[in-house]
């Protein structure tokens, strides 16, 4: 059989492993991946972690698709602004969407919109340098709140309490670092609606706080005992919980460092305040029928993501996907688009896999009624193509960033979108 | 004689390492990549010789991939005393139980009465280093030692000819 022409939207791991799925299956096939910035990666380079290096590490088997297997990589191009989904579908036999899902879910209680709260989405990609959030100085005051305690909740509280000393080797910017912690925080309160056994976040995580200096744990609710339970992750994760708080009555002295408060069993039911957040309220507790009002200068919500495009999977009318990925005939969705935002970086690697054999089972049972042959990026509009950006010109963005790491640190991101723009568009020495 | 490159893998770097050590390893040697999940022992003729990649998640423990084949060594306990390996495992400094899954799967084949040869190679994800790099070099110094050994039965068939 012919090989397809495929286009993929979005550089992220899902998109990636799509196209690292397809090439296996096609060796001939022209395959080019889409995102709407001149830098690949999605959230390996802007969600994950600045300090968690060898989880973004996972980025250099991505890159050799696009330095070895022949995959086309066209940055600074948006699906909706520069092309639409109809040119696309013109222009490719196949078209997969891996766009995840961006937008911080918010909690839709009273106050939720106040000035003082922030998304941990918005957040994290301030504190990985993402252009969309330049402009972002949060405000977190003395005392800050953080709803949710899934990894993202519990790496938003380490990136806010740990000690500028230990970012040393990481990728955190010192600038972000600054603009996110402009007054030192004396105080967190990280609340979860399960309970302790239940709380969504692994005890790798956990211990990892155990290990910063400075910082005291302070549970509000009695820890059930690590025997008591068969799962090995739950157990796990009850014994990390209990490491901290022996931690903190072992030490005693209250450090100047941040004091970390852990409640469980509570949901929140409003954001108190005139003008910014004052307080947060919550029902639930132990016997279900308490309230808890935690005074806050400032809220972060880290309960999952949602879709702010009304014409992808996810948003209320959209269509939706079959359980194999299928949008209609020829279009296909992976990644946290497909399944939701849930799942950590192997599961999108299975999902793709996955969807790449329903397209390669397709091509052959629609083959009579969806003839191949579209000629590929040739065929989208002129304007798009001129201004798109390519895979070396993120090699040479990559470059200037290792080039100006500062001290201790192992790049320097470039935040700002028009600099990214400018070297990844500059003509290379010795081209045309 | 064939080499058969084995990968217990989750985000895939495993897999690319087998790619690079049987692209390395192709000209002198009929070579196989192929995932444990799909990997039955039974299949390594005496002559064999197994390269072991797998990396470590959760708390130590085997990647997803590498899970079915370890609870069939378990459940069966063939005996492997034909087989001869050598092991090369990913892992993250970050973690404390820095690169526990290949030790625990290299672990398991001896105890099956396999022969392991050489020094367990090791990437760290920490380090910024290439892992097809790393398992390349670490390839090198294998052969160095061992390669006589383990080429012997391409050796006998060159021999012969
Ligand atoms: C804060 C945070 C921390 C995380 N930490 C970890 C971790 O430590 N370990 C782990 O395994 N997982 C982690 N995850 C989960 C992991 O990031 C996701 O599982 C994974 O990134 C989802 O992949 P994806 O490709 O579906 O989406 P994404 O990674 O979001 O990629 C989507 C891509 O599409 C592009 N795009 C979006 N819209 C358009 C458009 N209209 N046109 C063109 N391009 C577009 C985006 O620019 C982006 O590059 C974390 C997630 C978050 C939010
Ligand atoms: C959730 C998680 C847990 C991990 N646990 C460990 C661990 O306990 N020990 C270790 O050495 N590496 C650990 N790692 C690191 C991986 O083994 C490393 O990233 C490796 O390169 C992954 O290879 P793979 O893509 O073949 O699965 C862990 C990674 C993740 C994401």
């Amino acid at each position: 059989m012919t090989a397809p022409s495929i286009a993929i939207v979005g550089a992220g791991p899902s998109g990636c492993y799509l196209a690292q799925a397809l090439r296996k299956q096609w060796a001939e096939a022209r395959i080019d991946i889409f995102d709407r910035l001149p830098v690949p990666f999605g959230l390996v380079r802007y969600g994950v972690a600045p300090d968690h290096p060898g989880t973004k590490a996972v980025t250099r088997q991505f890159e050799r698709l696009f330095e070895r297997d022949g995959i086309g990589f066209h940055g600074n191009l948006t699906l909706g602004r520069d092309f639409t989904l109809d040119e696309l579908r013109e222009a490719y036999d196949v078209v997969a969407l891996a766009t995840g899902l961006a937008a911080d879910r918010r909690l839709g209680i009273p106050g939720d919109d106040l000035p003082g709260v922030y998304g941990a989405g918005a957040l994290t990609r301030r504190l990985n340098d993402h252009p969309d959030e330049q402009g972002m100085r949060p405000d977190l005051g003395r005392r800050a709140v953080i709803i949710g305690q899934g990894n993202v909740g519990i790496d938003v509280l380490r990136l806010l309490s740990k000690p500028e000393a230990a970012f040393e080797g990481s990728e955190l910017s010192p600038e972000a670092l600054a603009a996110c912690r402009a007054t030192p925080l004396a105080r967190l309160d990280i609340v979860g609606r399960s309970s302790a056994a239940e709380a969504k976040c692994d005890a790798a995580m956990l211990r990892e706080l155990g290990r910063l200096a400075g910082l005291s744990f302070h549970f509000h609710a009695t820890l059930p005992a690590p025997e008591s339970v068969e799962d090995q992750a739950v157990s796990l994760r009850l014994a990390a919980f209990h490491e901290l708080a022996e931690r903190h009555t072992e030490s005693h002295t209250e450090s100047n460092g941040c004091q970390i408060h852990f409640h469980f069993g509570w949901t929140p039911e409003a954001v108190l305040g005139e003008a910014r957040v004052e307080a947060v309220r919550f029902h639930g507790g132990e016997s279900g029928r308490e309230t808890l009002e935690l005074a806050a200068d400032s809220l972060i919500t880290a309960i999952g993501f949602a879709q702010h495009d009304p014409d992808l999977p996810g948003a209320p009318d959209a269509p939706r996907p079959d359980d194999q990925g299928r949008l209609a005939p020829g279009l296909y969705c992976t990644g946290w688009l497909r399944r939701g935002p849930r799942g950590t970086i192997p599961e999108n690697r299975q999902d793709a896999r996955a969807v790449a054999a329903t397209i390669a089972a397709d091509l052959v049972a629609d083959r009579a009624e969806r003839p191949l042959g579209r000629p590929g990026a040739a065929a989208l509009p002129a304007a798009a193509i001129a201004r798109a950006t390519d895979f070396a010109g993120w090699k040479r963005i990559q470059a200037v960033e290792a080039a100006e790491a500062p001290a201790g640190r192992l790049c320097r991101r470039i935040p700002d979108l028009a600099r990214l723009l400018e070297i990844a568009q500059a003509t290379p020495v010795g081209g045309p | 004689m064939t080499i058969h490159v084995i990968y217990g893998t989750e985000t895939g770097n495993a897999e690319m390492v087998a790619d690079d050590l049987v692209e390395a390893l192709e000209g002198d040697a009929t070579v196989t990549a192929r995932d444990l999940a799909d990997f039955d022992p039974a299949e390594v003729a005496e002559r064999d010789f197994v390269i072991l990649v797998s990396s470590t998640y959760g708390e130590g423990e085997l990647p997803n991939s590498a899970q079915p084949f370890f609870a069939r060594l378990e459940a069966q306990a063939p005996d492997l005393s034909g087989l001869t390996f050598a092991t090369f495992g990913l892992g993250d400094s970050f973690y404390e139980t820095f690169n526990h899954g290949s030790r625990t799967l290299a672990d398991k084949l001896r105890e099956l009465g396999a022969i392991e040869l050489g020094e367990r190679g090791v990437h760290d994800a920490s380090s910024g280093e290439l892992p097809g790099e790393v398992a390349v070099e670490w390839l090198k110094g294998l052969l160095g030692a061992h390669g006589a050994r383990i080429m012997a039965g391409e050796a006998t068939a060159e021999a012969a000819s």
